[in-house]
């Protein structure tokens, strides 16, 4: 009996290791930002799911949401050979420490083997990294505006923001919304205050000037950027945030806005997908525009294509992971795919992509969108990723005056 | 046989060598690597150094010097008398009733342990949950209770100031209350195995003797538990010393204001989110001697009876 419990043992193991030996089957480990409650995400599984079937091959999901932790995550994987094999990741300062490492693959390099990698993208709108190369293969792009609840405004007898809000006008609702009873803005200070960032500076200086970075604590540069922090602080001051923005997460403020407590959320659209899924009835929100102030109009946004997918130098040297790596990016940015992922942002598509189906938000969005006259990608993507995570860090100092904005700036200045 | 064991000692090493290799590679050599770092400059792990720090010891100075370490290092201390008096004392409490009932004792144990198995994780988020803002649990029943001031504005909406439990006036309690609730059934068990092995007879001499309730715990159960309180005190002070995981998901990065950072949460930050390996490993450093002293006080303050 023991004999041939033995024997049988034997036989699942040798069986077993066949099966390994001649699996054809390839196991990638993807690293993306379609995780948590990202809008996409369900996009992305149907994708990652396709390409699954259709190659046989198994995707290691790792995605998560995109936060500092998780950009500092990514790159700590890096710098300890714990790298995915394919990653999507922001395109800019952000990828220079594994750029310049050598441990991704140019887009040169894999069109010498696969001539057709990405020739679907227009090469004009492809970042370029510092060494003059090009390494990623984009996705949808993204905007940045504000979202308004309009059963909110509606109650409290304010219209709907147009392209030709004024700053003056945006403090004058927010009094009345506060005094009705509903928090004017939602946003969780601590945890995510780069989106008023973003427009505050630029509200104190122009698109074009938008992406200059200070040199020094006193220098033009400087003066706007504080001048964008001291706004923030003055409708912090006015108690127009939520009374728990210093402690709340973002999750929990976008919450208050959904529910119909809060007016005003400056987001991006990546957040369409989370209100769609979400919001007890889409035609209770819009799409509007982040008041202007000084030379900046309102129909002045943030955006651009700030993301791609990276093909690692570990999986391009590992023979039996380079054609299942190249598959996945090649699948996940074809026309088709990316279609399913865009409702209303830009791509670098040559055909461009063909959304079907939009919802009330996207063709909110898609109006808002018609009617902006100028973008300007996101500062803080200049910033190095310590720099960031200071300045970011020091608004809830800022705010509740334990540092000036000039010293907090002065500090960002001084790591990055 | 037995003898030719005790006579021979080398097969002795082969069983300590590994042992003594794996610790080595594992322990003693970051152990000191991490010392070393901390005169370097290093900015991201797994990044080479880019050379000394000038001064070789800023990263001390700069230890001396910082505001949130001060405050990491108080929090820290507040939550190792917290532990202290609560988690143990709390522990003594439960496992002293328990010991007196004849019925259910088997069901307690189970309970007040159970908290252990689940994931710090998990627990952040349910006490998360139940300190939530608006629509928390506890805020609901303040709200029920009527402890919570409410408005009701002309158009007939109703405004709660909701309490905010992770403020500056309350983040303490709020985050020490679920470190403390998840250890109470550590140092219960333990304590309830120390009751355990007190002889019954030491008991029926007393009550012989007319000593009953209050006397017989007074009297007979706490100074033959003394040897168990000594350990239970001093696992939950160096317990306490490394406490990172619920803190970190309830609170993340010193909120709020930056009041809220441990010693373990600060280290963790800068490592891993500000990319100054350097300094979080001078933190490391503090830890660890922060440690060995406290456990070492602990050792001399509670030390165990040889009486007994």
């Amino acid at each position: 009996m023991k004999k041939a419990f033995a024997l049988l043992l034997a036989l699942i193991m040798v069986l077993s290791l066949a099966s390994l030996s001649f699996a054809d089957s390839v196991t990638l480990n993807v690293v993306t930002s379609y995780g948590g409650d990202d809008g996409n995400r369900g996009n992305f599984e149907a994708a990652v799911k396709a390409y699954e079937e259709s190659t046989g091959n198994k995707v290691n999901d790792g995605s998560a949401t995109s936060n500092e932790e998780w950009k500092a995550k990514v790159l700590t994987d890096f710098e300890t050979g714990s790298e995915p094999d394919v990653l999507f990741y922001f395109t800019n300062a952000d990828a220079e420490p594994f750029i310049s490492a050598g441990k991704v693959v140019s887009i040169d390099e894999i069109r010498a083997e696969y001539p057709d990698y990405a020739t679907n993208m227009k090469s004009s709108m492809m970042a370029v990294a510092a060494d003059g190369k090009q390494y990623s293969v984009p996705s949808s792009g993204y905007w940045e505006n504000m979202f308004v609840n309009k059963a909110v405004l509606e109650d409290c007898g304010v219209a709907v923001p147009g392209p030709d809000y004024t700053w003056d006008q945006f403090l004058t609702d927010c009094a009345t919304i506060k005094e009705a009873g509903y928090t004017p803005i939602a946003c969780s200070l601590v945890e995510v205050p780069h989106y008023w960032f973003e427009f505050m500076v630029m509200n104190n200086g122009t698109v074009a000037n938008h992406l200059d970075l200070p040199q020094s604590a006193d220098d033009a540069v400087a003066a706007k950027w504080a001048a964008g922090l001291n706004d923030i602080k003055a409708l912090y001051e006015a108690g127009y945030f939520p009374a728990n923005t210093l402690t709340a997460s973002d999750a929990e403020t976008v919450e208050l806005f959904n529910s119909g407590e809060a007016a005003f959320l400056i987001d991006g659209s990546w957040k369409v997908g989370y209100f769609t899924s979400n919001a007890a009835d889409l035609n209770d929100f819009a799409i509007a525009f982040v008041p202007g102030k000084g030379e900046r109009s309102a129909s002045e946004a943030i955006g651009g294509i700030s993301m791609g997918y990276f093909i690692t130098r570990k999986a391009w040297d590992d023979p039996a992971k380079r054609e299942a790596a190249v598959a996945f990016v090649s699948q996940l940015t074809s026309d088709e795919v990316l279609s399913t992922f865009v409702t209303t942002e830009v791509t670098a598509l040559v055909n461009g992509a063909s959304p079907a189906g939009l919802n009330a938000l996207q063709e909110s969005a898609a109006e808002a969108n018609a009617k902006i006259t100028a973008i300007a990608g996101a500062v803080q993507d200049r910033l190095t990723a310590e720099a960031r995570g200071d300045l970011f860090a020091n608004v809830q100092n800022v705010v509740t005056g334990k540092m000036t904005a000039e010293d907090a700036i002065a500090s960002a200045i001084a790591l990055n | 046989m037995n003898s030719m064991i005790y006579k021979k000692k080398s097969p002795l090493l082969i069983f300590l060598i590994p042992a003594f290799a794996f610790l080595l590679v594992f322990l003693y050599y970051p152990f000191f690597q991490n010392i070393l770092n901390t005169f370097l400059q290093i900015g991201g792990l797994g990044r080479a150094p880019e050379g000394l720090n000038t001064p070789w010891y800023e990263n001390y100075q700069r230890l001396v010097s910082d505001p949130y370490m001060r405050t990491a290092l108080k929090n820290t201390l507040v939550l190792v008398l917290c532990t202290v008096i609560f988690q143990v004392g709390i522990a003594l409490i439960l496992a002293l009733l328990v010991d007196t009932i004849r019925v259910g004792a088997e069901f307690f144990r189970t309970v007040y342990f159970f908290p252990i198995v689940i994931s710090a994780t998990a627990l952040g988020l349910m006490f998360n949950l139940m300190f939530l803002y608006k629509g928390g649990m506890v805020n609901q029943l303040l709200l029920s209770l009527g402890r919570l001031p409410y408005e009701v504005k002309p158009s007939g909406k109703v405004i709660v100031q909701w309490l905010d439990w992770k403020d500056q006036a309350h983040f303490l309690f709020t985050m020490f209350l679920p470190v403390m609730w998840q250890y109470v059934g550590f140092y219960f068990v333990i304590l309830v195995t120390g009751l355990n092995n007190i002889p019954e007879d030491v008991y029926e001499a007393a009550a012989l003797d007319g000593a009953d309730g209050w006397k017989r715990t007074r009297f007979i159960t706490l100074p033959l538990l003394r040897n168990v309180l000594c350990t239970c005190l001093v696992l939950a002070i160096t317990g306490a010393l490394k406490v990172f995981d619920l803190p970190w998901v309830m609170f993340g990065a010193g909120m709020p204001e930056n009041q809220g950072w441990l010693t373990g949460t600060y280290m963790y930050d800068q490592t891993f989110n500000k990319m100054n390996v350097d300094y979080g490993s001078t933190i490391a450093v503090l830890i660890v001697v922060l440690g060995v002293v406290l456990s070492n006080v602990a050792n001399r303050i509670f030390r165990p009876s040889e009486d007994l």
